[in-house]
Parts: structure tokens; C-alpha cells; sequence
């Protein structure tokens, strides 16, 4: 009789309390998704996959092997942006690299063939979408992570900076369809293992800065997690690798950046995945929220002189309602209360519950939920990117969520968790949220292994779509197809003294029924970067009474009595305007 | 808490096998070994210790002296120095499986759980294991994290006796922690027809319904093992905190605390019960009685995160920023220790 196992493993302490510890309740068996579709809505279709009707044929390649690189589960970001100003949104994908089995350690992996090449599709005026890839010059370096878009020069057009594994890539906007890699000259190489970046002016100069999040100081080690046995290796829990400073490259304002992470506050050691932004305490400062895996969560207050200080535990959101840390991977930062003050959502891993933090409006937040039903309707699932939005136009910002376990085999272990998971759709009712993913359409009985995603208008009809990325696997195209006659406004901001892409701009929309609040940015949810455009559902309202803008500069502006159902853009006046008509 | 009281109940019924087996064992005269035994049986383990000690120095490997030191030392929970003690008497004695299985159990008690299972292994290649071994082997694989080879040789423990309720118990642990709700909920069933008032087994029970959405059936089932354990000379705190967090989690705060009240009582070394509680008096306004707990739970167990946040929100709610902030610092510390703190897994 063999009684003792082939190898020795870790957290005997840990796991042992937690066997004896009757009091542990923290998983849950499958839930049900019984809850009433949108209002006004007729049709079971919210969210169409039209990725091959518009001509998209993209394959993420993870490369798994046998050793379980923690890379390889990870997936990729996604960018939706206008990088030929036509109007259209264009979509650009990050993709893996091949690695050896075993890949020996210091390996920079390198993307050996068109295979593996990110892509960038030019959508065209019918609605499909081409590859350009090659004559934008944008195929990428390495084993990719995640995308940021942002026009760090003001010259109109949108750059793009792209993270991997082992050296990331500037790419400025020649404004011609193509693009010229300026990463040595500007100096935002960085190195280690670079997650989501976000554009951001932090100093309030009208130049965007670069913050660049890396998640742990790792190699190509052979380590073995998991049970040993056949079939159950398992990528490695974060806490066998140690944290890594973020970067932080101030923009020179000539094409070069500085590392300033450790100068101006930010350089906190973390295991980073998530970044978004929003003036969490309305100070006129813009703040940062970064979601780390399995340690606490930052909240980054600008103290308006160019710093900052982590202020995470004292405002509530570094941990969950007990005081817990947990796997923080996608982010987003809005106000999906109406209430005027930006709110956060963070996606975790199942048992953990996502993380729902309601800004109370005196620089703490609340833990919520639990009360708004975001912690029952998530217990079982494991998110990534995740974005408020109000798909419905009702006026209420909802959530979409992409999701999927990190590890492959935790179906062994844990029969009522999945690697594969559909998409979330969590409607707000203005009094919480309600899950009607089984009612929005077929893409929500899809089970994906779901990582990066992107918001945006594709098509310019008022209705939020979604890109959402696979690890392994193809990427989805989700035309939003929810039959509603509710109106809607889509903001383009255009910045003068601001930076040009007016992140950081903070929108109030006012209409004879209630007011919305919304922070122009293209980071949040996890590797990725959405539309910058603003969109407002209006629900019956068929005019926007008020439109105030706070610009980065500290002009403000006020629009009144705008007509819906349209995109408008705004431009930054030269000095604080007088109410206007546009 | 539960941990320790689950850990003593096994390591009672082991040892109590063991401590019969030793008076069965008497041997060769030797008057420091025999005076070693008359004490042993009296249960004068640190004497008999001694004796067998010195009855092995006298005469080395003369006698069974080794063992019976580890015997007694075993009694007095110093897993430290029986270890070499029986590995000196494995030595000397390699045919016996006595010795083999102790020594698997005091590597299980020094949390060395592949060393336990390599002796268990070979003391099984000599004598077949009691289901008592088995449940040790599974704990060995809990320990490791391998819940299907735990549940394995638990099963077989149960196969082996199944009136082992210790077994059965964490059989039933196990499957919980698995979300293998049906098999758990069978396990502490089966306790509860061999022991029909078993607290602990109805406590689970109360666990399984509340995982499975059914809170007012897991109050009922968290009342009962209360009721039942009122006559236990040691109650458990436990079915109190179940009670507490599920009333809590229902937003019945009031209610919440008396049951905490009766956990501190009943444990009150024990720094999780002393944090809950504080959190509830700081969820119900109570703020002086919620400082004293949680700063009590900080004593004890200051290396906690969790608890340090939660004395920081109580320090930010009352104003007391300063301090406040000294705690906020000091769980950034701790959660700043955890991060890369595992040791690196061998290569296969």
C-alpha cells in the first residue's frame, strides 16, 4: 500500500485551518438567472456576436504548454478607437507569441510569424472591417498583454501604446494609416511583465502622461502548482511571486517621457491588472484606481501638486466587506448611481464576489455588493474586463462583464466552477442591479474563456457594443441590438488648452429627470481601451436641458438645450464660456 | 477554536489506542524502565518520559524504552522530542509498524505531511492500518491540498469502520470543502444516526443549508447544536459565530451579537471570535465595546491584516485619525508580507 503522495506542496498551515474552520461559507453552487428583461424591450437579442458578418477572423494564441507559464491564461487586450478619424470605430487586437516547452528562463518571447501578430481592423463605411495590419506597421513585438490609446502629441491623432511580456511599444499615429514605432526615442520601453496602461494628464499640463501597471516580478521558472498528478497541473497562485512597481512616464512634451513612479507617488509596489480613472472626490484632481491580484487595492488621491498617495484602505476599497483582499483583475470608475460621485467595480475570481464600492461623497466608499445584488449574482463566477454601461439608454449605467476561471482545471476540483463562462449582463433597475444575461440573447449562453473587452459605438446608432477577447480563442464581436426607443448622446470632446483627447474631462448631463455624471477616458476594464466618446442614454427624455463640462484645464463650460439621438462634438473654449448653444 | 478542539479529538483517540497498547507491551525487567511504566500508567508523562530516558541510556536498545518515551511524550503533545526518539527506536526495531505509525502521526502534528505519509507507507508494507491511520493519511492529504486523495483514504477509513464518527467528521469536511454538498451532508448524517445529539455534525448540517440558500434552515439547524452541546463540558464556540455571521448577514445586527457574546465566552483566546464581535458592535454603534474587542483580537493575534483594517475603520469612524492611520499602516505591512510570501514549489 503507497500512502504518500510524489512531491511535497505549499500552505499546509493555511490549508489546514481553513479544512477545520466550519466557519468558512464561501462558495456557492450555480445560480439561477431568473430576472425580467430590459423595460421597453422586445427583443430577446441585447447583444449580437457579428464577428464573422463584419468580416472579423482573429485568433488569440495563448501558446499553452505543459509547464502552466502564468502568461499563458492571462489573454489580451483589446483597443476600439478612431485611428483614421472617418468617424468609424476601428479595432485593434493583441496576441500571444510561441513559447518553447519547456522556455527556458530569461526567454523574451518574440512573435515568429503572421500567426501571432496583433491586428488592426479598419472598419469601412458598410460596416465590415479590413485588415491593415501591415500597412499601419502594427503587427506588435512579443507575447502581448494589453493596449492603451491616447494622442500623447495633440496632434489629432490617436496613438497607441501596447504592453507585452518582456518590453512594451509606443506607436505614434502618422495620421496617414500608419503608424512609426517611437518607443527608444520617447522612452516607455519599461520591461518585466506590463498589464493595462492608461493615458492620463496627471500633472495638468495638456499633455498625457503614461501609466503602465506590471503584475509580478517573474520569469520562465519551471514551477510546478497544482496537484502532482496527471492532468492537474495548475497555473500558480500570484502569492508565489512577489509585487513590481508600476511605471509612470511623464510626458515631455517633445516626443520623450521621464519614469516619474517613484517621484510622484505611484510607484507602490503591486501586482497590477486593472487601471481606471476618475476625480473620486471632485477636488478638481483626477485620481487613479488600480486593481491588484490577490493583495490590496490602490486608490491613488491626486494631491493636486502633482502627487500621490494611495489611499485605498482608509476610503474602503482596498479590500472586500470583511476586510479581505482578493483577486483584482478588471476595473471600472463611474457613477452608476446618478448621484454625481464615481463609483468602482472591480472583477475578482468566483468565491470572492465582485467588488462594488459606492462612493458615499466624503472620500470614502461604501462596500455594496452585497445589498445591491452584484455579491450573490457573482459569487460563482470569475470576471475580467468589465465596464459600466448603459446598453438599455435608460439613463442607468449597467454592467457587462466578460468572464471565465483563470485555471483550466478547476472543474477538477470545484465541479460548479468553470474556466468557460458566458459573458454578465447586469441590468441597473435604479435600485440595484439584476442579472438578465439568460434573457439578452444566445451570446449569453456561450461559455468563452473571456479576458479583455472594449465599449464603444461601432456603428454610430446610439447603442453601446462590446469587443470582447478569448484566451486561446477567437475574439466576439457584440453589436448591441436591444430594441428600445429610448434616446441617447454621444459626446466627442476635443481638447485645446486640455489635453486633446479631453481624458479626464468631467461631463454632467442634465436632463428634466435626473442627472448624469461621466469622466472622458479610454482605460478601465482590464488591458483594454474603449471609445473616449461620452454616452449618455437618455430614456423618454427628448432633450438635454444642461450639458456642463469640466475640462483637465479647469475651464468649465455649459451647453443648454441639446437635442438627443446625435453625436456632437465640443470643443474646449479658448476661456471660461458663457452658456451656449452648439 | 474548531481547529484546535478537531485536532484534540483525534489526537485523543489516537494516543488513548497507543497508551493501551504501551500497558499491553510491558517487557523486559529494568527498574528505571519499569518505574517508567508504573508512571507512564499512572499518567505521570513527563516522569515517565524521564525514566524511559535514562532506562535507554543505561542500557541501549535494551528494552522498549524509546518507544514508551515517545509514548509519553506524545501525551504531552512535545512532537519535537518524541520524533527522535522513535526514529532512534525505528532504527534499532525496523519491523516495527508500532513505531512506524506513531512517528507518521507526530510528523502529521509537526505539519510535515509527505514525511507522515512515507511512514505511513512503510509501516502499512508491515501491518495493515486501522481506520484511525487511514483518517491521519487523509489529513496528511488535506494538508497537501490533494482533497481527492484526502477524500480517498478517508473513504477507505470509513470502509474500514464506519462507526469512526472522527472519520467521518472529516470525510464530511472534506466533501464540504470540495462544494460536494450531497456526499458532506451524508457524511454528518451518518454521525448524527451514530451519535443522534453529535453538535458538531448538526453545526455542519447548518453550514450545508446555508450554502445551499437556505438561511432560516441553517438558524434552526445552528440553534440545535447549541441546545445540543449545552451539557458537552466543552462546548464549542462555533455554532455561535454560524449564527452570528448568517443573523448578520440576514441584517439582523442586534440579533447578531449575543451569539458572538457567547463565542468570546466560550473561546476567549480565540482573536477571529473577538474581531467579529467588534465588527457587529461597530455595525450597531456600540463604538467603546467594539475598540475593546478589536484591539483584544490585535493582541491577539497581531500579525492579522483583517483585524488591524477593522480597528482602523473603527479608529477613522470615531475620529481618531491618527490611529486610524497607524492601522491602516500596519495592515498594509501585513498584506504587504503575503504577497510572494509562498515558497516556491520543488520542479516535478
Amino acid at each position: 500500500m503507497k500512502l504518500e503522495p510524489t512531491r511535497r506542496k505549499g500552505r499546509v498551515l493555511l490549508t489546514l485551518l481553513l479544512f477545520f474552520l466550519a466557519a468558512s461559507r464561501r462558495f456557492i453552487t450555480a445560480q439561477e438567472r431568473t430576472v425580467p428583461a430590459a423595460a421597453g424591450s422586445s427583443s430577446t437579442e441585447s447583444f449580437v456576436d457579428i464577428t464573422q458578418r463584419v468580416g472579423i477572423n482573429f485568433q488569440y494564441l495563448a501558446s499553452h504548454t505543459s509547464r502552466k507559464y502564468l502568461l499563458e491564461t492571462m489573454g489580451a487586450g483589446v483597443a476600439l478607437f478612431d485611428y483614421d478619424n472617418d468617424g468609424r470605430l476601428d479595432i485593434y487586437l493583441v496576441n500571444g507569441a510561441p513559447l518553447s516547452d519547456p522556455t527556458p528562463k530569461g526567454t523574451v518571447p518574440r512573435k515568429t510569424d503572421s500567426q501571432y501578430w496583433n491586428r488592426l481592423y479598419h472598419q469601412k463605411p458598410d460596416g465590415t472591417f479590413e485588415d491593415v495590419t501591415e500597412k499601419a506597421g502594427l503587427q506588435g513585438a512579443g507575447y502581448g498583454m494589453g493596449v492603451a490609446v491616447g494622442d500623447f502629441d495633440n496632434d489629432g491623432y490617436e496613438d497607441l501604446y501596447v504592453t507585452a511580456y518582456g518590453g512594451n511599444k509606443l506607436y505614434h499615429n502618422n495620421g496617414n494609416g500608419t503608424f512609426t514605432d517611437v518607443t527608444e526615442k520617447a522612452g516607455v520601453a519599461g520591461g518585466g511583465w506590463s498589464t493595462s496602461a492608461a493615458w492620463v494628464d496627471l500633472d495638468g499640463d495638456g499633455f498625457l502622461d503614461l501609466v503602465v501597471l506590471r503584475y509580478v516580478d517573474w520569469d520562465f521558472d519551471d514551477v510546478w502548482c497544482g496537484e502532482h498528478k496527471e492532468g492537474y497541473r495548475a497555473y500558480c497562485h500570484p502569492d508565489y511571486f512577489k509585487p513590481i512597481s508600476p511605471l509612470v512616464y511623464h510626458n515631455n512634451k517633445d516626443g520623450t517621457f521621464t519614469e516619474v513612479a517613484q517621484k510622484v507617488g505611484l510607484g507602490k509596489p503591486g501586482k497590477g491588472l486593472g487601471v481606471a480613472i476618475a476625480d473620486y472626490d471632485r477636488d478638481g484632481h483626477i485620481d487613479l484606481f488600480v486593481a491588484n491580484d490577490s493583495m490590496g487595492e490602490f486608490l491613488y488621491h491626486n494631491k493636486g501638486d502633482g502627487t500621490f498617495e494611495d489611499v485605498g484602505l482608509a476610503s474602503g476599497v482596498a479590500v472586500d466587506i470583511d476586510g479581505r483582499t482578493y483577486a483584482g483583475m478588471g476595473v471600472d470608475f463611474a457613477d452608476y448611481n446618478n448621484d454625481g460621485w464615481p463609483d468602482i467595480v472591480v472583477t475578482d475570481l468566483a468565491n470572492q464576489r465582485y467588488a462594488l464600492y459606492q462612493n458615499s461623497g466624503d472620500s470614502s466608499f461604501a462596500y455594496a455588493s452585497q445589498p445591491l445584488g452584484i455579491g450573490q449574482m457573482t459569487l460563482s463566477h470569475s470576471g475580467w474586463g468589465v465596464r459600466f454601461l448603459d446598453y438599455d439608454n435608460d439613463e442607468w449605467k449597467d454592467l457587462l462583464i466578460a468572464q471565465g476561471h483563470d485555471l483550466d482545471t478547476i472543474e477538477l476540483d470545484h465541479p460548479n466552477l468553470h474556466y468557460r463562462e458566458p459573458m454578465l449582463l447586469a441590468r441597473n433597475t435604479g435600485h440595484g442591479f439584476v442579472d438578465v444575461s439568460a434573457q439578452s440573447g444566445s451570446v449569453f449562453r456561450q461559455a468563452w474563456v473571456a479576458r479583455g473587452m472594449a465599449i464603444g459605438d461601432l456603428d454610430n446608432d446610439g447603442r453601446l457594443d462590446a469587443v470582447v477577447t478569448t484566451n486561446d480563442g477567437p475574439v466576439h464581436i457584440l453589436h448591441n441590438e436591444t430594441a428600445t426607443r429610448n434616446h441617447w448622446i454621444l459626446l466627442k470632446l476635443v481638447g485645446d488648452k486640455s489635453n486633446r483627447d479631453a481624458i479626464g474631462a468631467e461631463v454632467t448631463l442634465v436632463t428634466g429627470s435626473r442627472s448624469q455624471y461621466a469622466t472622458v477616458s479610454t482605460a478601465s476594464s482590464y488591458l483594454s481601451a474603449s471609445d473616449k466618446r461620452v454616452h449618455f442614454g437618455l430614456g423618454q427624455e427628448n432633450v438635454a436641458q444642461r450639458i456642463e463640462i469640466r475640462w483637465p484645464s479647469g475651464i468649465r463650460q455649459t451647453l443648454k438645450d441639446i437635442p438627443v439621438d446625435q453625436i456632437l462634438q465640443i470643443d474646449e473654449p479658448a476661456a471660461p464660456s458663457t452658456p451656449q448653444k452648439p | 477554536m474548531n481547529t484546535r478542539r478537531a485536532k484534540a479529538g483525534f489526537f485523543l483517540s489516537v494516543v488513548m489506542a497507543w497508551s493501551l497498547c504501551a500497558v499491553r507491551s510491558s517487557a523486559q525487567p529494568n527498574s528505571d524502565f519499569d518505574r517508567g511504566l508504573a508512571e507512564f500508567r499512572a499518567g505521570n508523562y513527563s516522569a515517565a518520559a524521564a525514566l524511559f530516558a535514562s532506562a535507554e541510556a543505561a542500557s541501549p536498545g535494551a528494552t522498549d524504552a524509546l518507544l514508551y518515551q515517545a509514548k509519553a511524550l506524545v501525551h504531552l503533545q512535545d512532537f519535537a522530542e518524541a520524533e527522535p526518539a522513535l526514529r532512534g527506536y525505528v532504527r534499532s526495531h525496523r519491523g516495527s509498524s508500532d513505531a512506524l505509525y506513531m512517528l507518521g502521526f507526530v510528523l502529521n502534528r509537526e505539519n510535515r505531511p509527505s514525511d507522515s505519509l512515507a511512514s505511513y507507507t512503510q509501516a502499512a508494507a508491515i501491518t495493515p492500518p486501522t481506520a484511525d491511520d487511514l483518517k491521519i493519511v487523509g489529513l496528511n492529504y488535506v494538508l497537501l491540498d490533494d482533497y481527492a486523495d484526502a477524500m480517498k483514504w478517508l473513504e477507505k477509513a470509513v470502509a474500514l469502520d464506519g462507526t469512526n464518527k472522527d472519520a467521518w467528521y472529516y470525510l464530511g469536511r472534506a466533501y464540504y470543502t470540495k462544494a460536494r454538498l450531497v456526499e458532506a451532508r451524508k457524511a454528518f448524517q451518518t454521525i448524527l444516526d451514530l451519535d443522534p445529539r453529535n453538535a458538531r455534525a448538526e453545526n455542519n448540517l447548518g453550514l450545508i443549508l446555508e450554502t445551499e440558500g437556505q438561511p432560516a434552515a441553517a438558524i434552526k439547524a445552528y440553534r440545535k447544536a447549541i441546545a445540543w452541546q449545552e451539557q458537552n463540558s466543552q462546548p464549542s464556540e462555533q455554532p455561535y459565530v454560524n449564527l452570528g455571521n448568517l443573523l448578520m448577514e440576514q441584517g439582523q445586527i442586534k440579533e447578531a451579537i449575543e451569539p458572538l457574546e457567547k463565542a468570546v465566552a466560550l473561546a476567549p483566546n480565540n482573536a477571529f471570535c473577538h474581531m467579529t464581535l467588534g465588527v457587529y458592535y461597530r455595525k450597531a454603534g456600540q463604538m467603546e465595546s467594539a475598540q475593546r474587542e478589536l484591539v483584544r483580537s490585535t493582541q491577539l493575534d497581531p500579525d492579522n491584516a483583517v483585524a488591524h483594517y477593522q480597528l482602523g475603520r473603527l479608529y477613522k469612524d470615531i475620529h481618531d485619525l491618527d490611529r486610524a492611520k497607524a492601522e491602516f499602516d500596519r495592515t498594509a505591512q501585513l498584506q504587504s508580507r503575503v504577497a510572494g510570501s509562498k515558497s516556491t514549489p520543488p520542479k516535478p
